[in-house]
């Protein structure tokens, strides 16, 4: 890390908080690793073939990007902004075709023992490609051809990522709605967005349990109805909830449609087991009950570094990429988790401080694109560890096994911080 | 121009919103609930049983007579036994496909009850008490089947041939065993019947847990150790049966080929001698691969050698009745060495008679045990519940009623044997059934004489002579000596009971029942001539074909050592099979070492067949 001491404007430095908080997520990140897949009670042995050997590898790359990012000139960034996008939209489109299919996904491109993964690069790129555009001079998030183009820049790669069939990396980048908001998107296509969850939500209980539509309907009907009779002087508040009322209703429908006649049935699955209408021991229900345990059995001070058998015996999938978290859970207990959530979301908020110290809407922008993108894959992340949201397959950054993200994050991460460093 | 910095509000809030929310849903995964601990060792720790070795069994004189053998299960792990060669697997362990089908189906429906108690996963037994031929085939050809392994555990070695109805089998544990106690898991052996049932608790041992780590395939994944679920196996301490195997087999020598049973006690204890039941068969049977096979040939055996007739068989105690009326009658006050009745080749009342064989007539108390005269019973029966004390017959018969359920009978003594039978004392309300309510003791008069609706069982007749030695107590009889290095013996087995016939009256009777094996007795010629045997003979109608043959005694008279009751079924008199038996036994009991005295009355009994 160059040149790191006190924050001064006449010597500015990478922010020395951020690199700190850094360091010690990808640390704990690498103990995880090694825990997640060593045997209970193991004594020590590392070997560079072992997962947690390949992590260290990975982590040693992402030490050379983090050291030619602070010595690179800061200009190069904004210059090859949109050049890096195009690159990775080729990339994206190449791995449809040449890509090896890993779990049903076809997101890889394998390089002997190592894979790329070009959607978690493509992460980085859009998030400097709208940047740089809303950065632009005399640019603003306003008038149809630049919210057309903003929203291109981040539709373009999701639907391609889409279509290698890789869900989850694609939802990431609905984060970049969270970015626009920032930007001056209004907030009342957030608070649609929400409301069309919740009608969602709504929609898929009544579907699973068989609860009468007529119920919903009549008790919406009736809410409408009383905003309309007390309302009645204001005829804009009179149409505004007719029409969220009929958009409602319709959405409602469209959402019975898609849940019934499209998603298919270890889809709908994934659904009902988190919105708690299944019981279901087996696959999805038992990995996610498996998870649940292993929070659970870490209690107040966990149950002790190599101690976790949820996590070490196979019960907890994937404990190395996705449930990672669970062996923090289960071997830190809640004091590990307090302290994780604080290192974790210290530099969430620390990014969000810098962002706003930005000068140039292209360092705001990036800086936001950064926050909001690391929060997206917290929240997914933990949120499905601890059974609050549905399995969606992405990881958790800087703590989870893979080269692929733990460098594109560390990218995008210190990209921001070289604008910041630089920042007039 | 930022138009919009006080958005950053926002995405702080609902940055520390989701924050939260996810560690209020963590707090209660971690803090509010405290099962899931508890789940997470459940999947991880697989809890392997260790078994310990049985108590090995001895008789009173330390002469071993059941220890261990090692024997081996085959084990399958449902979830890890795919792509097994079925007809492969099959010719090694010749079994049919059939069976192959059968015990895997078996093995996967207790394998998952298992997992669902969360004791063991995922293994169950597959085929218990592999053969030698079995163990040695798969043992070889293990590594082609795999979630298949072999687990040891002990079976039964019987030193000895005889003794199989006191000591008991074992059997694989029932369902209804298997829902009612976890300790057992399906393929467990566990004692049946005999002392390895009632002393199941301690004969067993204390199984040890060896716990290893699984994994989500069922894989090991090494030992678990310094773990507080680990134990060792305690094996089951030495238990030494009151029985003098001797004894027993000498008496199951005498009993060869025919039908019967023998009861030995010793009085002032209540320790059991011997418990001899024909027909029998060799414990050895039951143990290892042929188990349930035997055990099914004996099931259906007409010969019904699994009846342990000492406990659960009931005979009408004939003549041998005699000596316990005389001790109630004594009691009640009706009967005295001088009494005398006279006998006419039987008793007679009105159109009524109770036929004698003919003896001198009349005799006293002493003379009419000694010569067992029927006619002098059904006098002392009438004086007895025709009491004038008493206001009218059924009071009477009341009193005698409880007299002769404090000599144990009419309900169960409590031996240490499972299956025991009460016998029976008619009470007034089956004689009411049986005569109508108003009737006369003439109606009844059998019961003097033993017969009618008495019954007892051959271990309650053992106990009558014990209590009689013992001059009106009993301590109930018992097949433990002691347990373990402190011979332990339960309370109940120390407890004196005391009948309701007062001490003073029993050397009267015991003066009559030493004539029994004397000139002019019954089984006159049957006796032993250093020994004073007190005797009574008996004889039990049998409505299904030729009597039984019974007789109790004890012996010496002074501090006796040996209680004894023999019945012989169809065997006709006393004194032609019963008699001769017991005093053999009490000979042998008592002169051990010495040579027999009556070597042709003992060849005569063994070589004999009754039936
Ligand atoms: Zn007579």
């Amino acid at each position: 890390m160059a040149r790191i001491n006190t924050s001064r404007e006449d010597n500015p430095v990478l922010d020395t908080v951020s690199v700190w908080l850094y360091v010690l997520l990808v640390i704990i990140g690498l103990i995880s690793v090694y825990s997640a897949t060593s045997e209970v009670n193991q004594t020590f042995q590392f070997s560079f073939s072992s997962i947690a050997g390949r992590q260290l590898i990975w982590i040693g790359g992402a030490v050379i990007i983090i050291l030619t990012i602070a010595f690179a000139n800061v200009a190069i960034i904004d210059y090859f902004a949109y050049g890096f996008y195009g690159f990775a939209i080729l990339l994206n489109i190449a791995v449809l075709f040449l890509g090896k299919e890993v779990s049903g996904a076809k997101s890889w491109f394998g390089f002997g023992g190592f894979g790329i993964q070009p959607s978690e690069f493509a992460k980085v790129a859009t998030a400097l490609a709208i940047a740089k555009y809303l950065g632009t001079y005399g640019i603003r998030f306003k008038g149809t051809r630049n919210v057309v183009i903003t929203m291109s820049l981040f539709l373009t790669p999701m639907l391609l990522i889409l279509a290698q069939n890789d869900t989850g990396s694609a939802l990431v980048f609905l984060s970049f709605f969270l970015v626009l908001y920032r930007e001056g998107l209004p907030g009342w296509i957030l608070l649609s967005a929400v409301w069309l969850i919740v009608i969602a939500i709504a929609r898929i209980v009544m579907e699973a349990t068989g609860i009468s539509h007529l119920w919903t309907m009549g008790t919406l009907s009736l809410l409408a109805a009383l905003i309309v009779y007390f309302g009645r002087k204001n005829r804009q508040l009179i149409i505004a909830t007719l029409f969220v009322a009929a958009a409602s209703a319709v959405f409602s429908v469209a959402v019975g449609f898609a849940y019934t006649k499209i998603l298919k049935g270890y889809q709908r699955d994934r659904i009902e087991l988190v919105l708690n209408l299944k019981q279901d021991t087996r696959n999805m229900g038992y990995n996610l009950e498996q998870s649940r345990i292993a929070i659970g059995a870490g209690q107040f001070v966990g149950r002790g570094f190599l101690k976790g058998t949820q996590t070490k015996m196979g019960f907890v999938p994937e404990q190395h990429t996705d449930f990672i978290f669970c062996t923090i859970g289960e071997e830190w207990g809640f004091v590990g988790v307090l302290v994780f959530f604080g290192l974790y979301f210290g530099l969430l908020f620390r990014i969000v401080t810098l962002a706003e110290r930005q000068s140039t809407a292209f360092g705001r922008v990036l800086g936001y694109g950064v926050v909001c993108i690391l929060f997206f894959h917290v929240a997914i992340n933990i949120g499905m560890t601890i059974g609050i949201i549905p399995v969606i397959g992405i990881p958790l950054p800087f703590i989870s096994f893979g080269g692929s993200s733990l460098w594109a994050f560390t990218l995008l991460l210190f990209l921001f911080l070289k604008v910041d460093e630089k920042r007039r | 121009m930022d138009l919009h910095r006080n958005r950053k509000f926002v995405y702080l809030g609902l940055f520390s919103l989701v924050a939260l929310v996810y560690l209020i849903q963590i707090f209660r995964l971690q803090i509010l609930d405290d099962h899931y601990e508890q789940k997470a060792i459940n999947n991880a720790l697989n809890k392997i049983p260790i078994y310990p070795d049985r108590s090995i069994i001895y008789d009173r004189n330390g002469k071993l007579l059941v220890h261990n053998i090692a024997m081996y299960d085959l084990i399958v792990f449902p979830a890890k036994a795919k792509g097994i060669d079925t007809a492969q697997f099959c010719e090694i362990m010749k079994i049919s496909g059939e069976d192959y089908h059968k015990y895997m189906a078996t093995a996967r429906e207790n394998s998952k009850k298992r997992q669902k108690n969360n004791v063991f996963n995922g293994s169950a037994v597959f085929m218990s008490n592999l053969s030698k031929e079995q163990y040695s085939a798969i043992q070889e050809n293990l590594y082609r089947f795999p979630g298949f392994s072999v687990e040891p555990k002990t079976d039964r070695l019987y030193a000895v041939k005889g003794g199989a109805h006191m000591l008991g089998y074992l059997g694989e544990a029932s369902k209804k065993l298997l829902a009612k106690d976890p300790y057992y898991r399906p393929g467990d052996l566990v004692g049946v019947t005999g002392i390895e049932h009632t002393y199941e608790a301690y004969i067993r041992g204390v199984k040890g847990v060896k716990t290893v780590w699984q994994d989500r395939t069922y894989t090991e994944r090494g030992e678990a150790k310094d773990n507080e679920f680990n134990s060792p196996a305690q094996a089951g301490p030495d238990f030494y049966s009151s029985i003098d195997f001797d004894l027993q087999e000498f008496g199951e020598s005498l009993l060869a080929n025919k039908r019967g049973s023998v009861v030995a006690i010793e009085p002032s204890t209540g320790e059991i001698l011997a418990l001899i039941n024909k027909p029998d068969y060799d414990p050895n049977l039951l143990v290892g691969e042929a188990r349930a096979r035997s055990f099914r040939q004996l099931l259906i055996d007409p010969k019904k050698p699994l009846y342990n007739r000492a406990i659960k068989g009931v005979y009408p105690p004939g003549s041998t009745f005699k000596t316990v009326m005389a001790l109630i009658g004594c009691q009640e006050g009706v009967l005295k060495p001088s009494t005398t009745h006279g006998c006419s080749g039987g008793y007679h009342l009105g159109s009524l008679t109770v036929g004698c064989h003919p003896h001198p007539s009349p005799t006293d108390l002493k003379g009419s045990i000694g010569i067992s005269c029927n006619a002098y019973y059904c006098q002392l029966f009438r004086d007895i519940i025709d009491n004038p004390r008493y206001p009218n017959v059924k009071t009477g018969y009341a009193a005698l009623e409880k007299h002769l359920r404090s000599f144990g009978l009419g309900s169960k003594l409590g031996v240490d044997l499972p299956g025991e039978n009460k016998g029976n004392v008619p009470t007034i309300k089956q004689l009411d059934k049986r005569h109508g309510k108003s009737w006369k003791s003439s109606m009844i008069i059998s019961l003097a004489i033993g017969q009618g609706e008495i019954l007892l069982t051959p271990m309650q007749m053992a106990n009558c002579a014990a209590i009689i030695a013992n001059k009106g107590w009993f301590i109930t009889p018992h097949l433990v000596k002691g347990i373990g290095v402190k011979k332990y013996l339960p309370d109940e087995f120390k407890k004196k009971h005391y009948t309701t016939v007062s001490e003073l009256y029993y050397d009267w009777i015991i003066n009559g029942m030493e004539m029994v094996t004397k000139p002019g007795g019954t089984a006159f010629g049957t006796g032993i001539n250093d020994i004073v045997i007190c005797s009574k003979t008996g004889t039990a109608q049998n409505p299904h074909g030729q009597d039984h043959s019974l007789y109790i005694a004890f012996a010496p008279r002074e501090k006796p050592k040996i209680a004894i009751a023999v019945i012989v079924e169809n065997g006709g008199y006393g004194a032609t099979w019963a008699a001769p038996i017991a005093n053999l036994m009490i000979e042998n009991y008592l002169n051990r070492g010495k040579e027999p005295q009556r070597p042709d009355m003992l060849e005569r009994i063994r070589t004999s067949t009754v039936n």
